[in-house]
């Protein structure tokens, strides 16, 4: 219901199954941008949200310094997009154009933001370092999503019971998992049981990938502590 | 020197047996964290800092190296690149195909 991951286009349909990749979500992806006129007569902005405000969260920070590392550094006005989309959708990642998609008409506080916008950013990194087969490997779709609900605060208690979903021993790794299906039925034509089996398959390994924060950050705190050992993985490194 | 500073270890055990994080260790593993080898470091950091004790900054690298290897344990599931995607940076109307 929050966060789905947007993948790529047009160009070809094959298969008796025609799989659009999540992009009926986002109906405003592809589109020619309307005239300003319109899209301040008929359309209603979030005035709320500052899709500026981003970068300051330290769970963002880390991210956005380590894609820098790795060679990718973002940039607010190319990868990043304030749409208006469908249903309850929160965010995406295009990996078609290199783009987030932070969706403005279904984010209504800070908090919600900084947390997809993590969340994103996490798929953002893993296409960044490895060669993520988005569209025709459900098994790759699944590690990232598992990663994403995993270390982004999707999965915090409070977060749990505000959807009526209540359990305490091991109950993140439930949510993971049931996050990471739900994302996957939401972007791709699989059944139920091909995600579930990808997810399942997966999921030791990439629910223990914590990069690049090295730790599961349940909070600001630990997120910042995270920043400041990768600050100093150089030392950690050489020192082994 | 040692792989970490000395305050790091002592904040990682001090942390470690805090409430907050013995609940989020048993909401995210189903058991309670085990902080004793944190405390261990921070002994041998303190040691290797003193007296550049052998001993101790053997035991203290064999213990982060052991870290290492527990999150190496399993395979990945995806290649890791070499170098960046190639159009992360291009401008976005070339991205899109025809």
């Amino acid at each position: 219901m929050e966060q789905g991951e947007a993948a790529p286009p047009a160009a070809e349909e094959k298969g008796e199954e025609e799989d659009d990749f999540g992009y009926r979500l986002f109906p405003d992806r592809n589109k020619k941008p309307q005239s300003f006129l319109v899209r301040s007569l008929f359309t209603f902005h979030n005035r709320e949200i500052d899709c500026s405000n981003i970068f300051l969260d330290p769970y963002a920070q880390l991210l956005l310094e380590a894609m820098k590392q790795s060679g990718c550094t973002v940039f607010s006005d190319r990868h990043f997009s304030c749409e208006n989309c469908d249903g309850c959708v929160s965010g995406g990642f295009d990996s078609a154009t290199s783009q987030i998609v932070l969706c403005q008409n279904n984010i209504r506080q800070q908090s919600h933001m900084n947390r997809v916008v993590t969340h994103e950013l996490i798929h953002a990194f893993d296409h960044c370092r490895a060669h993520v087969d988005w569209f025709k490997n459900v098994k790759h779709l699944a590690c990232s999503e598992i990663r994403a609900a995993n270390l982004s605060g999707d999965c915090t208690l409070m977060n749990e019971i505000a959807r009526f979903k209540f359990g305490l021993k091991g109950h993140h790794q439930t949510c993971v998992r049931d996050r990471a299906i739900r994302s996957i039925l939401a972007v791709r034509k699989v059944s139920k049981e091909t995600a579930e089996k990808a997810v399942d398959e997966v999921f030791d390994a990439c629910f223990n990938d914590l990069e690049p924060f090295g730790r599961i950050p349940h909070s600001k705190t630990d997120a910042k502590r995270a920043y400041k050992d990768f600050q100093n993985r150089d030392r950690y490194n050489a020192n082994l | 020197q040692p792989p970490r500073s000395c305050e790091d270890y002592w904040w990682e055990w001090k942390h470690c047996r805090g409430l907050r994080h013995a609940f989020h260790h048993y909401y995210a593993h189903g058991e309670l964290p085990a902080c004793g080898r944190w405390r261990d470091d921070y002994e041998a950091c303190r040691a290797w800092e003193r007296g550049r004790d052998a001993a101790a900054q053997e035991a203290l690298c064999e213990s982060e190296r052991a870290r290492v290897m527990e999150k190496q344990k399993y395979a990945p599931v995806w290649t890791l690149r070499k170098s960046p995607p190639p159009d992360w940076y291009l401008p976005l109307e070339q991205d899109k195909p025809n």
